[in-house]
């Protein structure tokens, strides 16, 4: 065969075998397109999708929270956010992002981990609250860094004079439990920890919206997708309208400030509350936003817990204050009527001596209550715990709401302690207390023990005529479709108590206003104030001074309990306090300036932190 | 004969429409909302020039007489060479490549032009020997030695990518020069198995059989054969321990990206993962023009340039794709219909270089974006976005016409 032949030859097999080469190619990449959009076009199509529509969460602003008034005690500002979706977020620009918030990269390292175990597709807070030089060193640098996004959010101001720290209550980020138990949170949100916040947190919260964004590769949002059809607005937190008088308050906290105590200012009709206050407090303001780190350490450390509110929260014995109430049940079980007289001869001998502050005389209920004479309840006790048992006056007390929840609406109330037989059993052992463990109960002293919540609810009893009123921040609910919700129940009628006991008994009360222990500052221009003091001894210091009282007299429309511990006497610690907040409440202004700066500059003895 | 009926309207029309699309494509990858602002917005407007000129070019090229290129073959393949050496010192860089020349403002890309060249002096030499054969030594040397400057330069350029293309035209140019099926199978062996090595071993494993076993069939030389296996299980074995040792990490980020893009979605799976999301959500029609989420929104990368087909693919659907790959396959057809039946033979070669390139850059451009192959930046002839790229293209085509409008004037003169 010819050379050149064979080559014609090979020449024209190459065209073909290329040929065929380019016809298998087209084949194969053919058949590849058709495998991809026709076959996975259902797999493909979503992520497509998913790649360029973003879910945001849209968090709601929360409810606000006003006086009775209308004045607006807790708001919202506004706070800056940067936020982090972990699976578009590109590790190695972490120093990039430490730079520009000024955080340190170990903080920022640690803070995208928490993000990531949260969840690797949603947007979480990586830092919250930063101020406005990062946030708008963020903005300009988005673009460096993927997956990374600000937003602006609200956070609690604190408007108000007062700082009602305990009654508002603080909020702080949701724990890992809670957001598993709840649909409501995400990592970060934050949820009401204590005071109203906690308890109207339901409430307060408003419900999250959804908004469906466009984004590109770099995870810029590009505005709404389809026109926002889809999106789902956030539903704002329900406002609060509560019950407290910001200037009662503000006078409360300032006099209480520097001491240790509670006070708690009530409406003896309805039950609404005034005025709570308790120190030590903390600032709200501080614990709001950005936590602040060391004065959250300090607030928890002190040794006088600031976060422990002693106006619903302690357990103190209600010492003299108690004798009110121990008339009234001496005359519902027929032991004394209004013109039964003990003698008073310094005390009371019963198996040992009970001391009285002096000797009294020959005295009836009202003048026991007005001088405050021990005697005359030793002797009263004595006869209860004989003839009826220990039991009958412990429900009886239990009627004036005290020693049981009065199921405020605020957060760590306590029920305090009236014993009855099991609770000495269980304290003492079986048939281990006897007749003294007993008597001194008679004077509020001993196994007893009252926060100033409970006293108020129990002075408002004797206030209104006999009705258990139940205590309340809040007055109503506001939603917004305009339906209101009332927290409050009816007053409920204390059966047993007879009219003609209670009006001995608040003139007996009245008396030590005008001629006992209240007299020097209780007693106040214009207004009938009737009240009782107490000094409840302890055996951890000091005296605490109590003082239960409420006003007018003959029409009530307040009602206040004073605790301050380790201060000495009622008559001269808690009155003044009280009779500081009669005439601001009646007549809008201090009418004894002195008085208020007495207490202002008063010291108490030093707090045994070992007992609340 | 009328003027018309002797120009070769199958592959102009192609070229035409295969221009057009990328136009459209552009379009839609550089207009969009999101990309105004970006450095690649203007890149419409630049390419509607590059196919004005190419249209230019094109015509042009048709009143000179095909003499004139086969003179002028070594005076261009010099000058290529010559400007290829200028940008290895002159050039720009771009991304770690350094293959654009700055020429009065316009930026000269001379690997793409050194194809033409290149082509063109392996024509020149193949035509002008008396027995066309590479079963000698001396032809191969030669061709390889043509093909291995340009390499060499592009490769200094750091354009790896476009060097491959070069060296995958030697075995196409060598078969068709004459060498045998075996040794020619025997080439484009090593390429086979380290591919399907990278995607499964036991497929590998399986071709090294095969293609020993057809490689005797069509030589029966058992020296051969033996060349061919102990290529086949070195390549297989070799490749596999350069994925686990030798590669860099990133090297080998890429590979794997290929064959497991879920591994590191947002790394080096990225590309693979948007390219394939594009396409395939496309579906059967496309989501219309401009309306293409993961063009318009960015995520394709170099969506204008190397994936470029995603961009048709989501926008038209499987309709839209397979117009291109059909007037790919035209085009390539009719190119190897008039290498087959051309009476020159430096004319024969010419066009079967410029179908190997075509198909080469088809291959690889497309097999990229549909994930069969890793990512290597090759542009999609006529439709990638890059002036000299689509010059180059057409110069080529703009060649071919001319070749087939002056066949009957040409042949009288030469052999």
């Amino acid at each position: 065969m010819p050379i050149k032949d064979r080559n014609t030859q090979h020449a024209r097999t190459a065209v073909i075998v290329l040929q065929l080469l380019v016809a298998s190619v087209f084949v194969i990449l053919f058949g590849r397109l058709i495998y991809l959009q026709v076959f996975q076009y259902d797999i493909y199509s979503p992520i497509s999708e998913r790649n360029s529509i973003r879910q945001q969460t849209v968090n709601p602003a929360r409810g606000l929270i006003f006086d009775r008034h209308g004045d607006l005690i807790v708001g919202n500002e506004p706070s800056f956010t940067i936020t982090i979706t972990p699976l578009s977020f590109d590790m190695s620009t972490i120093p990039l992002l430490a730079e520009l918030t000024l955080t340190e990269q170990e903080n920022i390292e640690a803070l995208v981990l928490q993000a990531r175990t949260y969840s690797l597709h949603r947007e979480s807070r990586l830092l919250r609250d930063v101020d406005f030089k990062v946030f708008s060193n963020i903005q300009e640098n988005l673009w460096r860094l993927p997956g990374i996004n600000h937003q602006v959010e609200g956070k609690r101001s604190y408007p108000s004079d007062a700082r009602l720290s305990h009654a508002l209550g603080y909020l702080a980020e949701v724990t890992r439990n809670e957001m598993n138990a709840s649909p409501h949170y995400r990592l970060g949100d934050l949820i009401g920890r204590s005071g109203l916040e906690r308890i109207y947190e339901d409430d307060l919260r408003g419900s999250k919206g959804t908004q469906f964004v466009t984004v590109n590769a770099f995870g810029r949002s590009l505005g709404p997708f389809s026109g926002g059809a889809l999106d789902v607005n956030p539903g704002k937190g329900v406002d609060i309208h509560t019950t407290l008088d910001i200037g009662l308050q503000r006078i409360a906290e300032e006099l209480l400030e520097g001491k240790v105590g509670g006070v708690v200012a009530l409406n003896p009709k309805t039950g609404g509350i005034l005025a709570i206050a308790s120190t030590p407090d903390y600032d709200n303001e501080r614990l709001a936003g950005q936590l602040d780190r060391d004065y959250w350490v300090s607030v928890n450390t002190d040794s006088l817990t600031p976060l422990f509110n002693r106006a619903v929260a302690t357990t103190q014995p209600p010492g003299s204050t108690t004798k009110p109430m121990m008339g009234l049940i001496g005359m519902r079980l027929g032991i004394i009527d209004e013109n039964t007289t003990v003698h008073c001869a310094g005390g009371y001998q019963r198996g040992r001596f009970y001391r009285c502050l002096r000797h009294h005389g020959t005295i009836n209920i009202v003048e026991a209550i007005e001088t405050s004479c021990n005697t005359f309840f030793y002797w009263m006790m004595d006869q209860i715990v004989n003839r009826f048992g220990l039991n009958v006056w412990t429900q009886m007390m239990n009627d004036f709401g005290m020693g049981v929840r009065t199921d405020i609406d605020l957060s760590g109330e306590v029920r305090g302690v009236i014993p009855d037989s099991s609770y000495f059993d269980r304290a003492f052992g079986v048939r281990q207390w006897g007749l003294g463990d007993m008597i001194n109960l008679g004077i509020g002293q001993g196994a007893m023990g009252a926060s100033p919540l409970q006293m108020a609810t129990a002075v408002s009893v004797i206030a209104n005529n006999g009705y258990r009123v139940q205590p309340s921040v809040v007055e109503r609910v506001a939603y917004e479709d305009g339906a209101v919700e009332i927290i409050r129940p009816d007053p409920e009628r204390v059966d047993w108590l007879q009219p003609g006991d209670l009006e001995a008994i608040q003139r007996g009360m009245r008396l030590a206003v005008t001629e006992g222990s209240g007299r020097f500052y209780a007693n106040i221009r214009d207004v009938a104030v009737a009240g009782k003091t107490g000094t409840a001894q302890n055996p951890h210091g000091q005296n605490h001074g109590w003082f239960i009282s409420y006003a007018p007299y003959d029409d009530p429309e307040i009602a206040i309990a004073v605790l301050l511990q380790n201060a000495g006497y009622g008559s001269t610690t808690a009155a003044p306090i009280a009779g500081m907040m009669y005439e601001y409440y009646f007549h809008g202004e201090i009418l004894r300036p002195h008085v208020y700066q007495m207490m202002l500059d008063f010291e108490p003895a030093p707090f045994n932190p070992n007992r609340n | 004969m009328k003027w018309y009926t002797r120009f070769d309207w199958t592959l102009f029309l192609s070229w035409l429409l295969l221009s057009l699309i990328g136009l459209v494509a552009i379009y839609s990858a550089t207009q969009g909302p999101q990309h105004q602002d970006t450095f690649i917005a203007g890149n419409f407007f630049r390419q509607v020039i590059h196919l004005g000129a190419g249209l230019v070019v094109i015509i042009v090229m048709q009143f000179i007489s095909p003499r004139t290129y086969v003179q002028l073959t070594w005076l261009l393949y010099g000058l290529c060479l010559f400007i290829a050496l200028l940008t290895v010192f002159f050039g720009i860089e771009v991304g770690g490549e350094k293959n654009w020349l700055n020429v009065f403002g316009f930026r000269l890309q001379i690997s793409e032009f050194m194809k033409i060249a290149t082509i063109m002096a392996l024509a020149s030499y193949l035509s002008n020997q008396r027995n066309l054969s590479a079963q000698d030594f001396k032809t191969v040397a030669v061709i390889g030695f043509i093909i291995a400057l340009p390499v060499a330069f592009i490769t200094l350029h750091g354009d790896t990518g476009t060097s491959l293309v070069y060296i995958a035209l030697i075995p196409f140019i060598l078969f068709w020069a004459g060498m045998s099926y075996g040794v020619s199978l025997l080439m484009v062996a090593p390429a086979i198995f380290a591919y399907l090595t990278v995607v499964n071993i036991y497929a590998a494993a399986a071709s090294v059989v095969i293609i020993t076993f057809a490689i005797f069939m069509l030589e029966k030389r058992p020296g051969l054969t033996l060349v061919g296996f102990v290529v086949g299980v070195v390549m297989v074995i070799g490749v596999n321990m350069a994925l686990t040792d030798v590669l860099q990490p990133h090297q080998r980020a890429r590979v794997e990206a290929f064959v497991n893009p879920q591994v590191d979605p947002q790394g080096a799976g990225w590309n693979v993962i948007q390219a394939k999301t594009a396409i395939s959500s496309g579906g059967l029609y496309g989501k219309g023009f401009m309306q293409g989420t993961q063009t318009q929104l960015r995520f394709l990368p170099e969506q204008q340039t190397d994936f470029i087909y995603c961009v048709i693919s989501e926008e038209f659907g499987f309709v839209g794709a397979g117009v291109v790959l059909l007037l790919f396959l035209v085009m390539l057809s009719r190119l190897l219909f008039i290498a087959a039946t051309h009476k020159h033979p430096y004319a024969r070669i010419l066009m079967i270089g410029v179908a190997s390139v075509f198909l080469i850059h088809v291959m690889v451009n497309l097999g990229m974006a549909t994930a069969l192959l890793p990512v290597i930046g090759i542009p999609l002839p006529l439709i990638s976005y890059g002036g000299s790229s689509f010059l180059s293209f057409s110069i080529m085509i703009g060649l071919c016409l001319n070749f087939y409008f002056y066949e009957r004037d040409f042949s009288i003169y030469a052999s």
